[in-house]
């Protein structure tokens, strides 16, 4: 008895083992005869009736608890317009590009997902990763594209084709400083005074001659120097050659030669050395609001757009105002960190593009995504803000997402208590207001030059921080810096870039 | 002679049948986990296309590897991978034998276990924190070197995460520091294995405890420092990520002092997030790896063939 | 006690003090900063004896309590689950690698130090877990991918069974008429337990600490880890510090928490272990007693 349970024990084992290898057999065939076929769309259904369409995106600040509940109420309204459900997937941003690239590997079903470059997404294009949305938008995606304009939508084109599709939010680039009221005030500084990079370094000086112990510029965030809050042209993606803001050609220059780049850092090094710049700047891992509120600093440089200053006084605790230093500008970089895309792998691409313009037309769903269900999550308030209902704050809401710039149209949404109630309408008339870059709607394909931006990638991440806040001397690690991006080869990448841009001027 | 080699199989089968079948589980578990997954390496040799799929793609050759040599820097993470993973070994090993040895040697209960689980400690805590620890060490405006330890020695305050010369010693420190206590649990248990009776009869020839350890002690876990030397080794050109990336901060000025090859990797393909670009650099690190245990196995097999690991 | 002796453990105490110390202030630094007041901390660095105290970093975690002691339970069940059969399959895999009569054990070892050379990498192994064995979203797949055993814990274990237990115990228990199987279980595993509670603590620690496979197995926040929850705070701030994201969404940056509260969830990820830690330490004691009862 004992020795024939031993016998079967080991013969099964011997049957897994071949079942495992048949089925891998079987399961690689399978996956290939998936990608051939999946392009045309969803065949049978999961169960049959409603089509599901799964949709990931990145959440900021934790996964909400009741984001099923809000799922199912945003069902009960796509069911009705457009025959479908929707299956929202909140992914935490430190992973999302991770794992969605792992999901469009693993061909598992995605049918509307948030792409962007922050995520790769030049690569996934070039990977043929997602699918173009020319037909998609023509058919069903009129209102998209009718909110957006032509040339927001031009951001979202590699190659003539559509892949991406921005959300309405502010989409142009400006760039300011963010300095508590009350300083304004104590040193008497209007912030009308305050135009220029030079006069940053004045009122920094000021600064610091009433409180010399103080180190008054504070980083805005980890990993952000300070040119990166500066960017007076546009980066045509990744900063390796750019067009320059006053350019009237289409000429790609490469940034780090130019003699602008050199004085600005020069500037830097001498507010460092002069105790202006919070010294551990460059390796900082912390939120410039939070060093700020510490009192580690007065003033921080960032991406500035209106209704910041209210946002960001909310946060600091004290009210904070925002002074611009550069024009809005609109450029692909601006609108194309964070579109909507339809993969490869997608069962419904057709419900997919429906249920993106149900997000630009629908108030509904808009304010169901951006604050949850009305009377649970918010309440409309007399003036037609949003706010919390009575007994919920901020940190015992259950539906506390506040992405609505992620999802579709955000001037369908409600303000927010405390913002202006007009803010729309002024984030509106600050997208119309930018100069939208000669280059707008072009986007740089990294892959030709792939080696070369691996290698030039590094050599930024080498000297980048530290020179751009201003730890080490331009005069000596400038040359330095400049030699080993050649070494790198950067000209190979700009006249890569040059070449693709013509090509784009060309066919437009 | 094929049918002897058979009979031969065959026969230890027979004899050894429940050891074959002991084996199966583990055997299925690695096959299915390390040896299937192993047919993607294919992908460091293709222009993945995900319109004709992996296996279909378009095969390039070495082309995914070009940007491993292709920079000039490409000598200096080569050196700096091998050479800290070298210093680590040399240094780690001898510190925690040490350690094994001493904690061995504690006769009082108590303090053997508050030893042990303390040394563990640093082991526990992810890489990212440690990062902050150092920087609550090392940091310019606050850190506790430049605040408070190196005032007491009237030195002036150093601009720590600026300044590469450090570099080589802390980051030799904090490994040593998180790995010391995991490395030491091995040998420990090896001592702890150790037959008593050595012991006994060696303190009855009178052999100093000094001559005990030298003599009975390390000869006996040799096995297992041999064998931990080996599989060391063979990780000898995969850069403990964590530890280059998270604890130098990102700081510039230091790279060259701090860039080993995988960091040199993430931060080269942050942006490209090119799957075939990833999948060259862990075969290069591999076959690299793959070739100096093979030449240290050879080496060991000459000294002690029952030490070798095959 | 000869002076000797005494020489050796004043020696061996003074040592490991020094060691010991360098062990626990970093550890109590880390625990003073998840008390300590953030802005004390951004303004004053931080500090063993920090100015102003709060619970603020604890306050916010327990937010999230309902969310955490789920996680608590998924981990303790990966944990305890993973690490037994994961000891199981090793010791079996091992203990024949170890034995002369075992023919292919040359180059069985040689195939499983393979495994330690040379990995698919990430993408494959997805493939393989999620398109073969259909595990995402599921709690195998935080049980199943990279721990259940690696090739290190097996090749330590063959080693430690190669020099630890003698030949002459195998076959006399061989010659009393035991099995090969019932040698193994009756005979070698107790002789081993300091390698099996080795083993089992590094498999442990192992699973507690693992939030890799949660991060490219699961999306669905039922199934998430301790760690999974703790880490997914911690990698939010990587990504921040690597991309240029966090000027374009301002937001982000009002969701990073702050030091304190960073600190806070290394002290909530690392105090159970410790909490557990004695009870592998009896296995190493009870080792040294059989060794020693053994001969």
């Amino acid at each position: 008895m004992n020795k024939f349970k031993r016998h079967v024990s080991g013969l099964s084992l011997v049957l897994a083992l071949l079942m495992v290898l048949t089925a891998c057999g079987g399961g690689s065939k399978g996956g290939e005869e998936a990608s051939g076929t999946q392009a045309s769309g969803g065949e049978s259904a999961n169960s049959g009736d409603t089509p599901e369409i799964v949709m990931p995106f990145f959440v900021l600040n934790g996964i909400p608890e009741d984001m099923q509940a809000v799922n199912d109420e945003i069902n009960k309204i796509t069911k009705e317009k457009i025959g479908a459900t929707v299956k929202l997937m909140p992914i935490s941003y430190g992973t999302y590009g991770q794992q969605t690239n792992l999901m469009l590997t693993g061909n598992e079903q995605v049918d509307l997902m948030v792409v962007g470059t922050w995520f790769n997404y030049t690569t996934q294009v070039a990977k043929n990763q997602l699918l173009p949305l020319d037909d998609l938008l023509a058919q069903y995606g009129q209102d998209i594209v009718k909110t957006l304009g032509d040339n927001y939508i031009s951001a979202g084109k590699v190659k003539g084709k559509t892949y991406g599709v921005a959300t309405m939010r502010d989409l142009a680039d400006m760039y300011g400083l963010v300095i508590p009221k009350d300083v304004l005030d104590k040193y008497q500084i209007k912030t009308e005074d305050i135009k220029t990079f030079d006069d940053v370094g004045n009122l920094l000086a000021t600064i610091k001659k009433n409180e010399p112990d103080s180190t008054p510029l504070v980083p805005f965030g980890p990993g952000d120097s300070l040119l990166d809050n500066y960017m007076t042209y546009d980066n045509l993606g990744d900063k390796l050659g750019v067009l320059p803001g006053d350019a009237t050609d289409l000429k790609v220059v490469d940034w780090f030669e130019q003699p602008e780049y050199a004085d600005l850092l020069n500037k830097i090094r001498s507010w460092y050395e002069a105790g202006f710049i919070m010294k551990d700047a460059a390796t900082n891992r912390d939120s410039g609001l939070e060093l700020m509120k510490a009192g580690r600093g007065d003033v921080l440089l960032t991406r500035i757009k209106p209704g910041y200053a209210e946002q960001e006084s909310r946060l600091i605790g004290k009210p904070v105002v925002t002074i611009p230093l550069t024009q809005p500008q609109a450029r692909t970089s601006s609108v194309a960190n964070m579109m909507w895309g339809i993969p490869r792998n997608a069962k419904y691409p057709d419900k997919a593009m429906q249920m993106l313009n149900l997000m630009f037309t629908d108030k509904d769903v808009a304010n169901l995504l951006a604050w949850g269900i009305e009377g649970k999550h918010y309440v409309v308030k007399s003036d037609g803000v949003a706010g919390y209902p009575d007994g919920v704050d901020q940190n015992n809401s259950k539906y506390n997402l506040n992405q609505g710039w992620m999802f579709g149209n955000q001037f369908l949404t409600y303000v927010w208590e405390g913002d202006s109630p007009d803010l729309w309408k002024q984030l509106q008339a600050f997208n119309d207001s930018a100069v939208p870059s000669k280059a707008l709607g072009f986007t740089f394909d990294q892959t030709p030059v792939k080696t070369e931006v691996a290698a030039v990638q590094n050599v930024l991440n080498q000297y980048k921080m530290a020179l751009e806040w201003g730890t080490v001397d331009p005069a000596k690690v400038l040359p330095e810096f400049r030699k080993k991006l050649k070494d790198a080869g950067i000209d190979k990448i700009i006249a890569e870039k040059q070449k693709q841009l013509d090509e784009w001027a060309a066919s437009k | 002679m094929g049918t002897t080699l058979w009979q031969r199989t065959w026969r230890n089968v027979a004899r050894n049948k429940a050891m074959y079948v002991m084996v199966i589980p583990g055997l299925l578990y690695l096959l299915v986990n390390n040896y299937l997954p192993m047919l993607g390496l294919v992908i460091a040799f293709k222009d993945v296309d995900f319109a004709k799929g992996i296996w279909h793609s378009d095969w390039i050759g070495f082309k995914n590897f070009e940007y491993l040599f292709k920079t000039s820097d490409a000598w200096l993470i080569t050196r700096n991978t091998l050479g800290y993973n070298a210093v680590f070994i040399v240094v780690n090993f001898a510190f925690s034998i040490a350690i094994a040895i001493f904690l061995n040697e504690i006769t009082s209960k108590f303090f053997s276990r508050f030893y042990q689980s303390v040394l563990l400690l640093p082991y526990l805590i992810s890489m990212i924190i440690v990062s902050y620890l150092v920087f609550a060490l090392l940091s310019q405006d606050t850190g506790m070197m430049n605040h408070t330890i190196l005032p007491l020695f009237g030195i002036k305050e150093i601009s720590w995460y600026n300044e590469p010369v450090y570099w080589p010693f802390i980051l030799v420190i904090v490994n040593l520091w998180k790995n010391a206590g995991f490395l030491c649990v091995v040998f420990l248990a090896a001592i702890i294995g150790i037959d008593k009776e050595y012991y006994e009869a060696a303190t009855l020839d009178g052999a100093s405890k000094w001559k005990q350890i030298r003599l009975i002690t390390i000869p006996l876990i040799s096995p297992v420092i041999v064998m931990m030397l080996l599989l060391f080794i063979g990780r000898i050109f995969y850069a403990d990520f964590g530890l280059f990336f998270q604890v130098p901060m990102e700081s510039g000025p230091i790279m060259n002092a701090t860039n080993v090859i995988d960091t040199y990797v993430y931060r080269g393909l942050m942006q490209i997030g090119d799957i075939g670009m990833s999948a060259a650099a862990g075969c290069y690190q591999s076959i690299v790896g793959f070739v100096l245990v093979l030449l240290s196995n050879y080496v060991v097999r000459k000294i002690n063939k029952d030490q070798a690991l095959f | 006690m000869t002076s000797q002796n005494r020489l050796i453990q004043w020696t061996a105490h003074a040592f490991l003090m020094l060691i010991a110390l360098a062990c626990i202030l970093p550890f109590l630094l880390l625990f003073m900063s998840s008390i300590a007041d953030e802005q004390a901390i951004l303004r004053d660095g931080y500090s063993l004896f920090p100015a102003e105290f709060s619970d603020a970093a604890y306050r916010y975690l327990a937010r999230e309590s309902t969310q955490l002691i789920r996680a608590y339970g998924i981990t303790v069940l990966i944990t305890v689950v993973g690490t037994s059969v994961g000891l199981a399959i090793t010791a079996m895999l091992a203990y024949p690698l170890s034995q002369k009569a075992f023919g292919p054990r040359k180059p069985l070892t040689f195939i499983v130090f393979f495994t330690i050379l040379f990995n698919g990498g990430l993408v494959p192994t997805y493939l393989v877990y999620t398109q073969y064995f259909d595990m995402k979203n599921t709690i195998w797949a935080l049980i199943v991918p990279n721990l259940l055993m690696s090739g290190f814990n097996i090749l330590l274990m063959r080693t430690f069974f190669l020099t630890s237990v003698p030949d002459a115990v195998i076959e006399s228990a061989g010659l009393d008429g035991a099995g090969q199987f019932r040698t193994f279980v009756s005979i070698v595993l107790p002789l081993s337990t300091p390698i099996l509670a080795t083993v089992g603590l590094f498999q442990g620690i192992g699973y507690w600490n693992d939030w890799f496979n949660g991060v490219i197995f699961i999306t669905n926040p039922a199934y998430f880890s301790i760690q999974n929850i703790l880490n997914r705070i911690l990698m939010d701030i990587q990504f921040l510090s690597s991309s240029n994201m966090s000027s374009h969404v301002g937001d982000a940056m009002s969701s990073i928490p702050g030091t304190t509260v960073r600190m806070a969830i290394a002290v909530i990820g690392v105090v159970p272990i410790l909490i557990a830690y004695p009870f592998f330490q009896k296995y190493f004691v009870k080792g040294i007693m059989i060794g020693a009862v053994k001969g």
